[in-house]
């Protein structure tokens, strides 16, 4: 129970006793990330009761252990195991109170107008102009502290690939992030211990709580209903994260439903409960910015343990007529870092890692076409997304640019993050090893943080699953405000885009429920 | 479909089963997780990880730690078994039966009978090989035993990296920040 202002009000699986709960409410919220938590907030805020179900578990900061392996296990979805069915993309969410929010590098930019206004001509969204979204990016911004990064938060590595930018003559582009006073710990990813990284879980969550919004943690929705094309409510389950087992089943009775449940799992929910797919669109044009992270080894010791996660980046080509790829700067664990690269079996392992002090690296992220499906086959979930063909271009001259950067910052060598050894040792053999490299499966080591465009928004109810104002084109009330809602991939990290819109679709609900 | 096309299949299965399981490690699981008759590593298993961890780490000669005197092993198997969804532990199983059936033809012996020399050369032919599924194989255990071994804090001394901070730098909790006035 809430027993400060300003906490947060949720219940897990532990005090539960009933068997069955039935509530009723204003609005019920699937997920308690950035879209959900944002929505809690200002329909709290608007004087209606809300639910928050998550079917992640609570885990309070002081809890968080600043090791990765151990955050993946309890923080991430799919104990950090998600993947595309090819395995060879490892696609990463929280899965927790506040989502992912709670795990992401905090890393902030604006949509920028060019995808704005893409939006307004080819799916309709003209009411989402840039004059219209600048007030909920400015509003989001005040809210969670977003400010660029001061001189002093920075990393070692960081300041050694600057230096490299200033040898090419490429702008330094200086993070955005939602902190608050960074300790430099390094440990974005693994949750933020004393809370300076400003999450759903230090912000709008307990701000929602403060006007009677209720979480609870460890409970899976299991079916969202709707009597004659109008949202009902949703059935959901408790369950003992230790055991696997259902204590409660809970029902939630809402004229209005959020869904809030990220890109793989607002689809799934939208599938199982038979709703919302008069398009056949719902789980289709998954993207998800896959990057590859480039390792380069130094003469001289680096230790880039700790300091900002993100601190620099150079998006000069982040629009795709511009390339369609960004770079940025990333500190790392050994965990991390002993499976980025590839520099043979044994003994050149085992110097490869004696090396870690000596090492930093640079991820080329990319923009990447919607080709890729959320379904759920035989009871588990199949992310179906290969890289397509002309991303991959894109890709590997975004590599290039990336190998020029490190070798012009002092590195020695460069691997690339490939399953067999690609190693490169001068600025001359850039060229000819990464023109070398094919589109394959099951031969580069992708990471993915944005999965985005399962659910996406737009006026053609033949061709997506939202109208411009958030609600789905079939069942009235029923909203969806999680990254699913992106028509097109966007190229940079997608939260303030998320912040903003959630910001926005809240407005939009509170104009037409008033009271 | 043709029995080449259903080997294919099969075959990209187990593989893809390795890889989507590689990441599933940490020692949270080990901590967490209960390692059941259904679930437990059978001896051809113990056998190729034992190898794999030898063949990927030899660590005489290098300030890194033996990992013998580590449990790796039991790490690997207690996040395998612990996190795993069922159809996901029967495939890795069949992926690592059939990855240690890999050398026969070329070395005459399985991977976990292989001298070190040629283990690591195997290996590494794998991990280039032009078949999807041979690199998804070879990478996938060998990145699943690497993890274990550098999840293991002990690991990260010789590297000088000291690992969670917060405590060791005193910062002090920030808190819930202040709700917005209107």
């Amino acid at each position: 129970m809430m027993s400060n202002k300003n906490q947060l009000n949720v219940k897990t699986s532990e005090d539960m006793t009933a068997t069955e709960l039935n509530i009723e409410a204003d609005v019920v919220i699937i997920g308690s990330g950035a879209g959900g938590g944002i929505s809690a907030y200002e329909l709290a805020k608007a004087g209606k009761k809300v639910i928050i179900l998550e079917a992640g578990p609570y885990v309070p900061s002081e809890k968080f252990t600043e090791m990765m392996a151990v955050s993946m296990a309890t923080m991430y979805e799919g104990e950090g195991a998600q993947s595309n069915t090819d395995g060879d993309i490892t696609v990463l969410q929280g899965r927790c109170v506040g989502g992912s929010t709670v795990v992401n590098a905090a890393l902030c930019f604006r949509t920028p107008d060019y995808y704005l206004k893409k939006w307004g001509k080819e799916f309709g969204l003209t009411n989402l102009t840039p004059e219209v979204m600048l007030p909920y990016f400015e509003k989001v911004e005040k809210n969670l502290g977003i400010t660029e990064v001061k001189p002093h938060e920075t990393s070692s590595g960081a300041e050694t690939i600057k230096k490299g930018l200033k040898a090419l003559d490429i702008p330094l582009g200086l993070a955005r992030r939602n902190i608050r006073d960074c300790a430099m710990t390094g440990f974005c990813f693994a949750g933020c211990k004393t809370d300076r990284k400003q999450s759903m879980m230090v912000t709008y969550l307990p701000w929602a709580c403060n006007h009677g919004a209720e979480i609870y943690a460890d409970t899976r929705v299991t079916k969202i209903s709707a009597e004659n094309g109008t949202a009902k409510g949703v059935n959901a389950e408790v369950i003992d994260p230790k055991t696997g087992v259902t204590k409660t089943r809970l029902s939630v009775k809402a004229p209005i439903v959020v869904l809030a449940a990220g890109p793989t799992g607002s689809p799934l929910l939208l599938q199982q409960s038979g709703l919302a797919n008069s398009s056949g669109q719902v789980g289709k044009n998954f993207a998800c910015h896959p990057s590859l992270s480039v390792t380069a080894i130094y003469e001289k010791k680096l230790n880039d343990f700790h300091g900002a996660t993100h601190s620099l980046f150079d998006d000069r080509h982040t629009l795709p007529e511009n390339g369609g790829w960004i770079q940025l700067n990333a500190v790392q664990d050994p965990v991390e870092a002993s499976f980025m690269a590839e520099p043979g079996t044994g003994k050149p392992y085992v110097r490869y890692m004696q090396n870690y002090p000596n090492s930093t690296r640079l991820i080329t992220l990319i923009h990447d076409k919607n080709v890729g499906e959320v379904t759920m086959e035989n009871g588990y979930k199949e992310i179906r997304y290969q890289v397509d063909d002309e991303d991959f271009e894109a890709m590997k001259k975004g590599l290039k640019e990336n190998a020029r950067i490190l070798f012009a910052s002092g590195a020695k060598y460069l691997y690339l993050p490939t399953y067999d050894t690609q190693r490169i040792n001068s600025v001359d053999e850039i060229d000819s090893v990464i023109d070398a490299l094919e589109n394959e499966s099951a031969r580069y080591r992708y990471t993915s943080f944005h999965p985005q465009g399962t659910c996406r928004m737009g006026t053609d109810k033949s061709k997506t699953v939202v109208n411009p104002y958030g609600e789905t084109h079939d069942i009235k009330n029923l909203y969806v405000v999680d990254a699913s809602l992106l028509p097109t991939s966007i190229g940079y990290n997608p939260s303030e885009t998320v912040y903003a819109l959630a910001s926005y679709i809240a407005d939009q609900i509170n104009e037409a429920n008033p009271g | 479909m043709s029995d080449i096309n259903k080997q294919r299949r099969q075959f990209l299965k187990l593989a893809t089963a390795i890889s989507v399981a590689v990441a599933s490690l940490s020692p949270m699981q080990v901590i967490a997780g209960k390692i059941t008759e259904d679930n437990k590593m059978d001896a051809t298993e113990h056998a190729v990880f034992t190898k794999m961890l030898t063949t990927s780490l030899p660590t005489e000669g290098s300030p890194l730690i033996p990992p013998a005197s580590l449990p790796v092993i039991p790490t690997i198997e207690g996040a395998l078994l612990a996190g795993m969804p069922p159809h996901i532990r029967q495939g890795l199983n069949q992926g690592i039966h059939y990855f240690n059936q890999g050398p026969l033809k070329k070395y005459g012996k399985s991977f976990n009978e292989l001298p070190d020399e040629q283990a690591t050369a195997f290996v590494d032919e794998w991990t280039s090989s032009e078949k999807a599924p041979h690199r998804a194989l070879a990478m996938g255990l060998k990145k699943l035993t690497v993890l274990a071994y550098w999840a293991i804090p002990d690991t990260w001394t010789p590297l000088g990296y000291v690992g969670p901070v917060s405590e060791k730098w005193k910062l002090k909790y920030r808190g819930v920040t202040p709700e917005p006035k209107a």
